[in-house]
């Protein structure tokens, strides 16, 4: 005959208990204190950690950003010119290199560093003319917008 | 007349070159440029290169990681058309914003896909009862550059 229940006296007991607290423990190992070995202090902290990197991914952006910026305002006050100056002029003259690359290159291309410095500042002094001067000399050889249609 | 704290203004007045003599003084730079690039006086040169809406500064023998899917397969040439900046010892070359097709190539090929390390995504809310945790793998390509060429066409 076929027993369609299972009988009480039958119990399902867990088996992999071990593996399944090693699962957490692992990512606590490298923790300080009984948190790395205790799994009830190990299972806050892991989820504290893993919570402080999600939301870390997204500042690490701003982070970097601003890191970029502090280098690229220090290189520029090498040449002498302020980052304001030397950023709006540079957007101006339609040269779109992103932070990230400006500061690489005034750590390894110090020449392509002076040179950017350069036209910035050539086109400040035309901004500067153009502003004062109201349209009747002619206009700055630097400040021609290239169209590419 | 004198001269009071007021008769010139505050800011250093500004003086352009001579247009004419400027005019000049590119042309011959110009020239300059195009035929030591002619000759081939430069040694390594690198660029600056928009890809997969990041910008990389790259030289030839380059790897480089994207962190999304190439439709193209493994052994594949790939050329990279917008380029910004293209720089050797002697001279740069900067687009506004690219340079021109005619002028840059670089030539790169497909090395390996794979799959980022996996990362865990977790939300917690402390006292209500909201934990979340996802894991995400990234697919990544990685290119090796090849060679970056230029030719001397400028005017």
């Amino acid at each position: 005959m076929v027993l369609l229940s299972a009988p009480r006296w039958l119990r399902s007991r867990l088996t992999d208990r071990f593996w399944r607290v090693q699962e957490v423990l692992k990512y606590a190992r490298h923790f300080r204190g009984r948190k790395n070995r205790c799994y009830k202090l190990a299972v806050q902290s892991v989820r504290r950690a893993f919570v402080k990197t999600t939301k870390a991914r997204r500042e690490k952006k701003r982070f970097l950003r601003a890191l970029w910026i502090t280098r690229i305002e220090a290189a520029s006050l090498e040449h002498g010119l302020k980052y304001p100056a030397f950023i709006g002029n540079l957007l101006k003259s339609q040269v779109e290199l992103n932070r990230k690359m400006i500061a690489d290159l005034a750590i390894y291309e110090p020449k392509t560093f002076k040179s950017l410095a350069a036209l910035a500042q050539r086109r400040r002094q035309e901004g500067f003319l153009a502003a004062l001067g109201d349209g009747k000399e002619p206009e700055g050889i630097f400040s021609r917008i290239v169209h590419h249609y | 007349v004198a001269k009071t704290s007021l008769t010139s203004p505050p800011w250093p007045e500004v003086k352009l070159p001579d247009p004419v003599e400027e005019a000049k003084y590119h042309a011959e730079v110009v020239q300059k440029v195009n035929e030591m690039i002619a000759t081939g006086q430069y040694g390594r040169l690198f660029a600056v290169v928009h890809f997969a809406s990041k910008q990389w500064k790259i030289t030839s023998e380059d790897l480089i990681m994207m962190d999304n899917v190439l439709e193209a397969e493994c052994g594949d040439r790939i050329r990279m058309e917008k380029v910004l900046l293209v720089g050797a010892d002697d001279f740069t070359l900067i687009g506004r914003p690219l340079l021109g097709k005619d002028l840059v190539r670089v030539e790169a090929t497909v090395v390996e896909k794979t799959e980022s390390w996996p990362k865990i995504n977790m939300r917690f809310w402390k006292r209500h009862g909201y934990q979340r945790k996802k894991i995400i793998v990234n697919p990544q390509t990685v290119l090796r550059i090849n060679t970056i060429e230029i030719f001397p066409c400028l005017s």
